[in-house]
């Protein structure tokens, strides 16, 4: 059976969108854009890393236009990266050069440099707050020059502090392997598809960029026992990392384009290895995890993953690569899933016509 | 002073700095606009630390422009939709390939804009310090 070509949805699809936009408006409000890049931080950083775009200008106008669904604003932000041009590659971001702004350890509590809290939901009650109904613009500033008021007792430092990282500090002590640099260029997803195996490259890409949830339910699947990983997570960072692009002439000087801010997450998972004596010990390996802006579930969930999918097993989901990387991205599963709601009227009756000899075979039978 | 230090300053200082110098520039020299400040993408590599190997985070959001002075092509990159800012740092980074006299004049304005960037920058450090904590073992 062909497909069937039909119209006549025109004028409902003009006025179905008419009806979307009416949707928007009809409460008489409107929410700037500045509004929800102040306002809406945690859904911004989200969007950034599903979309593997980082602007926080162009988040907050897609979370705007959909309404705050995530997977439309996703969607509207990887469309619209596939319109521009992309003229540069950065340099290579050190994760040392971090400029730290929280940092916390779940394995030692006297880390080098010690632990920052930052800001964090981590220790405030989940109740709702609702003095923030009749939140008004003098009591924000009035609450924000006392803080500042606060804040100036602080004590200044000389310079700035740059933070060693915990695993560097276990590295020197030889409880962690040391890995030299490898500097093999990266592959990258958006430029050829995924094939497998894949290299870690492409899958650190495809993790970071994945939907929040799902990289976070299949990290929780695969400590619940649908993998072999249970980490202690040795440091969680959030910070500003700078940026440099080479000049197209010019390799020995570089330009500053700016700085972004990333989670960074580095699991510490006990694994038996054999012995120069082929007898098992015990050793720690590192699962890693990163994403654009302050997401610590996620990052941990892909430190989680990161570990699991360098030591496949058969037997596990969340260690088999294939079921790992082609679930998690936003635009491609929800696209499938969403496609699902559209005309489908050929391949159902297709469907249907079966069950309908089927059931008629099996009347004539009966009779 | 390097490129590398002199972006550093220019964008961090939040371009006023920037929009300054270029003008004591366009009031003197033929500025040719080679390429309107334009939107486009960067992609970001990075080294992770579990294997120190390389890989692609994702792409950042940039504004490009291009100028040219005396034959020289200068360019501004930043991060963001920063037209103004672009073009800025074109005509800086041109101004400096064709080393016009005015850029020796520059690098006191420079240096003293790094030195207030790493003053705030310093303090702000010191203020989240707030949140560090200090542990003490409990007799149990």
């Amino acid at each position: 059976m062909g497909y069937v070509p039909v119209k006549g949805g025109t004028e409902a699809i003009d006025a179905s969108i008419k009806r979307l936009k009416y949707e928007r408006l009809k409460g008489n409000e409107i929410i700037e854009i500045q509004t929800i890049i102040s306002t809406m931080r945690g859904m911004i950083d989200q969007v950034m890393s599903e979309s593997s775009l980082y602007s926080p200008f162009l988040a907050a106008l897609a979370i705007k236009q959909a309404e705050g669904s995530m997977e439309e604003a996703v969607f509207l932000m990887r469309a619209h990266r596939s319109t521009l041009p992309r003229p540069y590659y950065s340099k290579t971001v050190e994760p040392e050069t971090m400029l730290v702004e929280r940092r916390i350890s779940a394995s030692f509590k006297d880390i080098p440099g010690g632990q920052l809290l930052g800001a964090t939901y981590d220790y405030t009650h989940r109740l709702l707050d609702f003095d923030l109904i009749d939140e008004s613009s003098e009591s924000v500033e009035r609450w924000l020059h006392n803080y500042e008021m606060e804040l100036q007792q602080v004590e200044n430092f000389d310079e700035v502090k740059y933070f060693p990282k915990v695993v560097d500090y276990l590295r020197e002590e030889g409880l962690f392997e040391k890995y030299e640099e490898n500097n093999t260029a990266p592959k990258d997803i958006t430029k050829q598809s995924l094939q497998f195996p894949s290299t870690r490259s492409e899958r650190l890409q495809v993790m970071t960029r994945g939907q929040t949830g799902a990289v976070t339910s299949l990290g929780y699947a695969s400590l619940r026992g649908y993998g072999q990983v249970h980490p202690t997570v040795g440091e969680v960072r959030v910070g500003a990392v700078p940026i440099y692009v080479g000049h197209p002439d010019d390799m020995e000087d570089d330009y500053y384009i700016g700085d972004i801010k990333v989670t960074e997450v580095e699991s510490f998972v006990p694994t038996q290895v054999k012995n120069a004596n082929n007898e098992y010990e015990l050793q720690f390996e590192i699962g890693y995890g990163i994403c654009y802006g302050q997401n610590e579930t996620k990052a941990i969930a892909m430190s989680i993953l990161d570990q699991c999918l360098e030591h496949p097993e058969a037997d596990f989901p969340t260690h088999d690569e294939e079921f790992v990387l082609l679930h998690i991205d936003s635009v491609e599963s929800t696209g499938f899933i969403s496609h699902l709601k559209l005309p489908h009227y050929v391949t159902f009756q297709s469907k249907l016509d079966s069950v309908r000899q089927v059931k008629k075979g099996v009347q004539e039978v009966e009779a | 002073m390097k490129r590398r230090r002199r972006t550093e300053i220019l964008i961090q200082e939040n371009g006023h700095l920037a929009e300054k110098l270029a003008e004591t520039i366009i009031d003197v020299y033929e500025c040719k606009e080679i390429l309107a400040p334009q939107y486009g993408l960067t992609m970001i590599k990075m080294r992770e630390s579990a294997k120190n190997s390389l890989f692609y985070i994702g792409e950042v959001l940039i504004t490009e422009a291009k100028v040219e002075i005396n034959n020289c092509i200068g360019i501004g990159i930043v991060a963001g939709m920063e037209d103004e800012l672009a073009k800025h740092l074109a005509i800086i980074d041109a101004a400096y390939k064709a080393e016009l006299p005015e850029t020796i004049t520059w690098q006191p304005q420079l240096i003293e804009a790094e030195k207030q960037i790493t003053k705030e920058l310093v303090r702000k450090q010191a203020e989240l310090f707030k949140t560090k904590v200090n542990f003490e073992t409990m007799e149990v």
